[in-house]
């Protein structure tokens, strides 16, 4: 068996000691320099895609203070929970009701007390009869009480409050048919600009502001620092304009202005007082002052062009909302863009404010 | 005895090469060799754009997003509820020169940089990303200034992914991104430099990503970190409820004068922007348009 010198074979170790060396203290170095293996990270997969609830099932996202947001049963529903129980405002889809009560559950297992309903429609008043149902209405008397007024309330379910041309809208005189059952209809209404009571240990204060309907209400949590808007603010579209119900372009502009003052933003106009909106993701001033911006603009477009005696018809060729269409606009479902434009320009044609 | 020392010394040089190996592969703990934290001088630079007031030429803009910039209004900046806009921190890496300040969170058990805190002096802004690979927040959730940041290495390169951003503007004239825009920054630093890239994605009011390359930092540890307040307005030269703004074709900003021209003869075309405005072959293109004779009057363009 042949065998290399000694000089040789020292030589081959010395080589490859400093090769091994070499690569071990390369390799040692790349790891330090990328910072490649701190923690296992991932590739985040691009873009990402934020989640909403998938369809069919609710989301609970904390808001602030003792208010919670509920989305994906329709219109989002707010819950302000506490020590004396539960209050609701809007109920979501009648389809919906069973998933949003499970969702109510997780945040508090209190007495549903109260529901306010921000507007009549059906994605915002779809549960009451069902959720209002698990409630229990704050006893005012005793439960044998049945002299004057105080005995005709129903204490097992939980008050709904709403704004009086609410309830006309939702029900029907004697002898005809109602659009709802009366099961769902609110029975504690205001015709007032202002309803106030304390629970939870915080102010809250229902504003009656006509915006999309003549029946809006406005929900502030004076503690908490929340407001829960209804469809006054929808950040998923253009807001809704029900003409037979009083809408009107120029009344939610106001009543955005009047949000604006209600809200105050923390430093660098950013966060403060925050918003739920009647559709989409939890607000605040500034997102208020945006959408303000461009309802006013498209406002302040489409009554220009009825000074120039434009039709309808031109006006819509025009495309009034065309630099927000990309972000509010929707050419089919409920409400699209030309649904806005039109019921927009009628209710400035008329002065209807 | 002398083949006996020849073997002891072989296997001592083994014994060396192999701790020297194993520590390399044990040695997993990340270096501070690539860490952004400091703080950090801006080095001036310039902005994009022609100066021209209104000008959108270089901006990958939709139509939506031209129209947009068309009815926009510089008293737009006196609207009550705007004074205390600041600058987003996208905007504020290219825009204003503002000392900036970097720092990590670590975890002291793993000694993993959990996330990177930045502190930018125009308008205090702050921004955290997030480097332990938690998923961005739900669609629902509250958009900021800032927006909601993760990071990754790419290499030496911080690679950050940010989402939930509030709608702001990419330059101070009406050119604006959506509150559904993702940006991509890509942090690198080089010694004493940092350096940032940022892309930003836009489905609204951009067709293609918006590419901003020219913002570089020095590290300087002596660098003055000031307060900035801004406390709400409550009364401004706009009366509260107005929203300035210009009605289709009646803008008077001077890019949008197709009479005058610029210090550098930019067209009109050019000034109203787009995808194609962005790349070389369009200064082949631009000879052909038609440049108007006239300058500008008065004070209309940045530095004057």
């Amino acid at each position: 068996m042949s065998r290399l010198p000694r000089a040789a074979t020292s030589r081959l170790i010395l080589a490859s000691v400093t090769v091994m060396t070499t690569l071990g203290v390369f390799g040692f170095a790349e790891r330090v320099s990328t910072q490649a293996g701190q923690g296992g990270v991932r590739q985040a997969a691009w873009p990402p895609a934020l989640r909403g609830p998938a369809p069919g099932e609710v989301e609970v996202l904390p808001v602030q203070g003792q208010v919670f947001l509920i989305t994906g049963a329709g219109a989002n529903i707010t819950v302000q929970a506490g020590e004396e129980g539960i209050l609701l405002v809007d109920t979501g889809l009648a389809s919906m009701s069973d998933k949003v009560w499970a969702a109510v559950q997780t945040i508090s297992k209190g007495k549903l007390r109260y529901v306010i309903n921000t507007t009549e429609h059906a994605d915002h008043t779809g549960g009451n009869a069902t959720i209002a149902a698990k409630g229990e209405t704050v006893p005012l008397r005793e439960r044998t009480y049945t002299a004057g007024p105080m005995g005709t309330l129903e204490y097992n379910r939980a008050s709904v409050i709403s704004y009086l041309t609410v309830l006309h809208r939702m029900s029907a005189p004697t002898g005809q048919a109602a659009p709802t059952p009366q099961a769902a209809w609110p029975d504690n209404t205001y015709s007032t600009p202002q309803k106030r009571f304390y629970f939870n240990h915080e102010p809250v204060v229902i504003t009656h502001q006509p915006a999309n309907t003549d029946g809006n209400s406005v929900v502030l949590f004076r503690k908490s620092d929340v407001v829960s808007a209804g469809d006054l603010l929808d950040l998923t579209g253009y807001p809704l304009i029900d003409l037979k119900a009083g809408g009107s372009l120029q009344s939610i502009v106001q009543a955005l202005n009047r949000l604006i003052d209600t809200t105050v933003p923390a430093a660098h106009a950013s966060g403060g007082t925050l918003v739920i909106p009647g559709h989409g993701r939890i607000a605040d001033h500034a997102e208020v002052a945006y959408y303000r911006n461009m309802t006013t603009i498209i406002r302040d477009r489409i009554q220009d062009m009825i000074r120039k005696r434009m039709t309808l018809e031109q006006i819509k060729a025009a495309r009034p909302t065309r630099d927000y269409d990309a972000r509010y606009g929707r050419a089919t479902g409920a409400w699209t863009t030309d649904m806005f434009v039109e019921a927009a320009y009628r209710s400035l044609a008329a002065g209807t404010n | 005895m002398h083949r006996e020392a020849v073997v002891w010394s072989q296997r001592l040089v083994f014994a060396l090469a192999i701790a020297t190996l194993l520590f390399a592969s044990w040695s997993e703990t990340p270096r501070a060799q690539t860490d952004i934290s400091g703080n950090w001088r801006p080095l001036p630079r310039n902005q994009d754009g022609s100066g021209m007031i209104g000008d959108l030429a270089g901006v990958p803009v939709s139509p939506g997003g031209r129209w947009r910039a068309e009815s926009w209004s510089p008293d737009d900046f006196d609207v009550a509820e705007w004074v205390c806009r600041p600058h987003a921190w996208d905007y504020s890496l290219e825009g204003p020169l503002s000392a900036m300040r970097l720092w990590a969170d670590v975890d002291q058990a793993t000694q993993e940089v959990i996330a990177y805190h930045g502190h930018i002096n125009q308008s205090e802004q702050e921004t955290t990303i997030w480097m332990d690979g938690r998923p961005h927040p739900p669609a629902n959730a509250l958009h900021t200034w800032s927006g909601f940041s993760t990071g990754e290495w790419d290499g030496d390169t911080l690679v950050v992914t940010t989402t939930h951003l509030k709608e702001t503007y990419i330059r101070r004239w009406g050119i604006m991104r959506s509150d559904q825009s993702v940006v991509r920054t890509r942090w690198r630093r080089m010694g004493t430099y940092l350096q940032a890239t940022s892309i930003l994605y836009d489905p609204v009011y951009l067709t293609e990503p918006y590419i901003r390359t020219t913002m570089m930092w020095v590290y300087d540890p002596a660098l003055l970190m000031g307060p900035y307040p801004c406390e709400e307005a409550t009364e401004t030269a706009v009366p509260r409820g107005n929203v300035p703004h210009y009605l289709p074709g009646q803008n008077l900003l001077p890019s949008w004068n197709r009479a005058i021209v610029d210090d550098f003869g930019t067209p009109y075309e050019a000034r109203l922007g787009g995808p194609e405005t962005m790349y070389p072959e369009y200064i082949a293109k631009m000879k052909a348009f038609p440049r108007a004779a006239a300058a500008p009057a008065g004070s209309t363009e940045r530095g004057r």
